[in-house]
């Protein structure tokens, strides 16, 4: 009935109202109840179509990737033509900025009015803005091309770091860490946590990783602190996947600081300096100051050999203990004054032909949410595509290791204020 | 002078008015923006208690007091480094005509970007850097880059060199417009004349005659140039540290940190950041203090001759590395804009080709357009508020009072990164959804007091017979302003205007804060890019930044010249 009732009270209100009404009582009961939810998801989705059409749509989205960026204009081309939506691509250069500008948005009561209609997160910046409530509520698990992730088989597409999603985003797309070297000065890459040890020892100063708390550094110190606690047993470990505890934190952290202060001597800059990114990671690996480095977008390290930000020779493979594998989503925040174009938007970058142009290694190389099972052969045919490849777009050990699932977020602050205390000052 | 009352001259009055509001409205008010989450009062994370939690966070951040000693020292060296190195420049060629040549050869940095030069000099200085390459392997015996020191350094000296190259020669143009004016500059090298023919070696008798006189004048842009450098953020943010980085980069990611708390320890921190720079100042005039007192007696001693060679060598040697430093960061620049794979250790690319330039070409077109609308449009406004400004001066026979100069020199003066934050929050306050007019506003904030110095000097030196006899034959003063004042300051207006816009292209901090993001510029582009992936692009964006100033003063110069030649 609620729903009858949102339907209805968008156009002609009080007409349609009264008609809904009307068809309620004069329909059979059942009848009713058993086509409800479909035909109400339709006339719902067709009332969004209906409103969203000719607005425009401002994406915030991270925006240091040109072939990322490229993809999101392909992206505003076509939903120009679909819906005749002006998507704008607000560059950033981190995430957060959206948060602070939607918070303060809230804080100045602009509830109606937002600049910010889409925004790229997941993670941190996620349990943050559902935390302070700056997001629309349940309007994801409505799209219609959400049914293609399978999110009932699929509980990963409803939560986001541990943290269910309540349908406040919608899965874009996912991605594991891998590690890059140069072929032709790494004979033998380190392929688990304890050779990277060992192989920083023998080659001082050709490894680092991203200061915390940014996002790829944490992300390797994540991988560490699971791979370092992989012994203990099952009740500790699943604390990882738990809000961090004073007494959890005593039972699984000292591993990690252990390994920090063997690892940092033997660092890039000894551990006095860190990166501030993967991308600078990657500039110094096209510089020949690092020697073995990692990302979580494993289509970037092709891309940046044909712009010949990184030598021909650099390989591209997993470490064989584990590889973190993250979802990332769009959420549109509660103040959006687009908010049904913005769904409109976010149901496009789910479709299969988006998703598959995503996934073409030319293109971005984000590995699909939709579970192809799922598709029409119609849709199955968008991802047929046979594409010629550099080398290094073939990741080494991608099928003979396991991915490792994102920790509880209380974890990510956890560490990086200890990290900054430990290591932050030097 | 008994002026009319008719529109012009009531637009012309209420100019100045109307200039101290445009600058002290939003700088308050921006300051008021981060005063009270500063101390605890933030509605927003339901902070609606005052205290000095926000403080005691600052304060208890590991490694503060590094951060604070970072902002401090690189600031004041590289301030000191910068006006040591003016005096010595122009004492050692104060009669030479490589005077002229060095202001040639410095006269371009002006213009460039702070982020720009950080990455030219962060590409020259890194150990994959060009400096690096042309000593190995043969001097060095590296084949694989050294894990060295240089950038992000953790004494900040790699903020100092870039900071330092940056202000010096700003501190040296403007002394050399300060030895321009008629009035000053030749009264100046008359007593210089007198003093060698005395027999005092000329840069003896530069320190002793001229600098006393000449230091009066650059006090305040030197001091403008030391808050500057305390807070700024660019150039720590690409060359510095950041174990633990400085105070402003420090506030400006607690800014934009995802745990939304931090704002309050932000705010404090801002606050702390306005202390930091009045300390700086106040440091600085107590150095000049003691100089004085030090100096008094040897000033008047007779003493004609101090090693006056010696120092000229030394300053010979100085200049040239300064100088072959610039040359060889812009070379390496255009190198990396025009580089395929460039391995170690060599000095030359392996492959040349323009992808770079073209790719980044076709995507720079919104952000170009973008920048060039707001700079034209702050621009215009600012040279319109200060000839206005100037023009009441004239009319009511007095220059601006003491207050209102300082107060043009406001935005200069305090921390920017202080008040911006604060600014963001008042455009939020009145709902201002324009992001085109308040990144305008916020760039004329920086835009006018530059504007407005470099256009006050002509104006006020107008040979005020002119308008008298302008006046006498029955011109109003809207007449005389048009068609006699304006006609003969052509030149210096296309000067400030071409300042002005080298301003607003600049401009970092208050594009991203007042865009909302959404106003992308060549040089919001060219930040993001400096940390990122590719060196090439982010060579193509930075020498891009160069260009456009370089342009516009190019055009500012020629365009009197050709009209000058087409009158005749």
């Amino acid at each position: 009935m609620q729903v009858v009732n949102k339907i209805c009270q968008h156009s002609f209100a009080g007409f349609y109202k009264a008609l809904c009404y009307l068809v309620l009582i004069l329909l059979p009961q059942h009848t009713v109840f058993a086509s409800e939810s479909q035909s109400n998801a339709a006339a719902m989705w067709e009332n969004i179509e209906m409103r969203g059409t000719k607005q425009s749509v401002y994406f915030h989205a991270w925006g240091g990737d040109q072939q990322i960026n490229n993809y999101i204009q392909w992206v505003a081309q076509q939903v120009k033509q679909q819906y005749d939506i002006d998507l704008h691509h607000v560059k950033l250069t981190d995430t957060s900025e959206a948060v602070s500008r939607v918070l303060a948005e809230k804080s100045a009561s602009n509830h109606r009015n937002g600049q910010v209609d889409l925004v790229w997160i997941n993670g941190a910046n996620f349990a943050s803005m559902a935390k302070h409530k700056l997001l629309a509520l349940d309007w994801a698990n409505k799209l219609p091309n959400f049914a293609l992730t399978n999110p009932d088989n699929n509980p990963a597409m409803t939560r986001d770091f541990g943290v269910p999603t309540e349908g406040m985003e919608a899965p874009w797309g996912q991605a594991a860490l891998t590690f890059y070297y140069d072929s032709l000065k790494v004979d033998q890459p380190p392929q688990t946590l304890t050779e990277l040890l060992s192989w920083t020892q023998q080659h001082p100063g050709r490894f680092t990783y991203p200061k915390p708390p940014e996002f790829l550094g944490m992300s390797f110190l994540k991988y560490a602190l699971i791979i370092l606690n992989e012994d203990q047993p099952d009740n500790i470990k699943e604390k990882l996947y738990q809000p961090a505890t004073a007494e959890s934190q005593a039972e699984i952290l000292p591993v990690l600081w252990q390994f920090l202060d063997q690892l940092h001597p033997n660092l890039w800059r000894q551990g006095h300096h860190f990166v501030s990114n993967g991308l600078a990671l990657r500039r110094l690996s096209g510089d020949g100051e690092l020697h073995v480095s990692f990302t979580f977008s494993a289509a970037e390290i092709p891309s940046a050999i044909a712009r010949y930000d990184l030598p021909d020779s650099t390989r591209s493979y997993r470490m064989l203990d584990g590889s973190l594998s993250n979802i990332h989503f769009v959420a549109i925040p509660y103040n959006s004054p687009h908010l049904d174009s913005a769904k409109l938007v976010a149901n496009f970058l789910l479709s299969p032909k988006a998703q598959a142009k995503k996934q073409q290694t030319s293109v971005w190389g984000d590995s699909s949410v939709l579970d192809l099972s799922q598709l029409s052969e119609a849709q199955h045919a968008y991802f047929d595509t046979t594409e010629k490849q550099h080398l290094s777009a073939s990741i080494i050990n991608i099928d003979n290791t396991r991915l490792l699932s994102e920790l509880h977020p209380s974890w990510s602050t956890i560490i990086t204020a200890q990290w900054l205390a430990r290591y932050g000052v030097q | 002078m008994i002026i009319a009352n008719t529109f012009f001259t009531r637009t012309v009055r209420t100019s100045p008015a109307i200039i101290i509001a445009l600058l002290v409205v939003p700088v308050l008010g921006g300051l008021l923006g981060v005063v009270l989450p500063a101390f605890g009062w933030f509605p927003a994370l339901g902070a609606t208690e005052f205290g000095l939690f926000g403080f005691e966070a600052l304060f208890a951040t590991p490694g503060i007091e590094r951060m604070l000693l970072l902002s401090y020292s690189t600031s004041l060296i590289s301030t000191l480094l910068a006006f040591l190195i003016t005096t010595l420049i122009l004492a050692s060629y104060f009669n030479s005509p490589w005077l002229k040549r060095i202001q040639r050869l410095l006269g371009p940095i002006l213009v460039i970007p702070h982020a720009a030069a950080a990455i030219a000099i962060g590409f020259l200085i890194a150990p994959s850097g060009f400096i690096s390459r042309l000593f190995s392997p043969w001097l060095t015996g590296w084949d694989t880059p050294p894990d060295w020191l240089f950038p992000h350094d953790p004494f900040g000296l790699s903020i100092i060199l870039g900071l330092a190259l940056k202000e010096l020669p700003f501190l040296l143009l403007i002394a050399l417009g300060v030895l321009a004016q008629p009035e000053i500059g030749s009264v100046l090298k008359q007593q210089h004349k007198v003093a060698s023919s005395l027999g005092y070696c000329p840069m003896t008798g530069f320190f002793k005659v001229i600098l006393p006189s000449l230091y009066g004048y650059m006090r305040l842009p030197i001091l403008a140039v030391l808050a500057y450098s305390s807070a700024s953020v660019e150039i720590p943010l690409i060359l510095g540290p950041n174990t633990p980085p400085t105070l402003a980069v420090a506030i400006m990611q607690w800014f934009s940190d995802v745990d939304l708390s931090l704002r309050i320890k932000a705010s404090s921190g801002a606050i702390v950041q306005i202390l930091v720079t009045l300390s700086l100042l106040l440091t600085w005039w107590g150095i000049e203090l003691l100089i004085k007192k030090c100096s008094a007696a040897w000033l008047t001693n007779g003493e004609r001759e101090h090693g006056g060679m010696l120092i000229k060598r030394f300053t010979n040697v100085v200049t040239f590395i300064m100088i072959s430093t610039i040359f060889l960061a812009l070379l390496g620049m255009v190198f990396w804009s025009f580089a395929g794979f460039w391995s170690y250790p060599n000095i030359l690319p392996d492959q040349f080709m323009t992808m770079h330039w073209q790719s980044a070409l076709t995507q720079m077109q919104t952000p170009l357009f973008n920048t060039l609308v707001i700079a034209f449009s702050s621009t215009v406004l600012a040279i319109i508020l200060t000839l206005l400004a100037l023009e009441s001066e004239q009319q009511s026979n007095k220059t601006i009072s003491a207050v209102s100069g300082l107060i043009i020199y406001l935005p200069l003066l305090i921390p920017s990164i202080a008040f911006l934050f604060g600014l963001v929050w008042m455009f939020e306050q009145v709902n201002s959804q324009h992001t085109y007019l308040n990144v305008v506003f916020a760039h004329l904030l920086f835009v006018l007091p530059y504007v407005f110095l470099s256009l006050a000097n002509s104006y006020r030196r107008l040979d005020p017979r002119f308008s008298s006899v302008a006046a006498s034959l029955g011109a109003p003063p809207s007449k005389i302003f048009w068609k006699l004042k304006l006609p003969l300051l052509i030149s210096p207006i296309l000067i400030a205007s071409a300042l002005g816009l080298a301003i607003s292209f600049s401009q970092y901090l208050p594009t991203l804060l007042a865009g909302a993001g959404r106003i992308n510029t060549i040089t919001t582009e060219a930040v993001t890019l400096a940390n990122g992936a590719s060196r090439r692009t982010s060579a193509v964006y930075a020498l891009m930044q160069m260009l456009l100033p370089a342009l516009f003063f190019i055009l500012a110069w020629l365009t009197p010249k050709i009209f000058s030649r087409a009158r005749v």
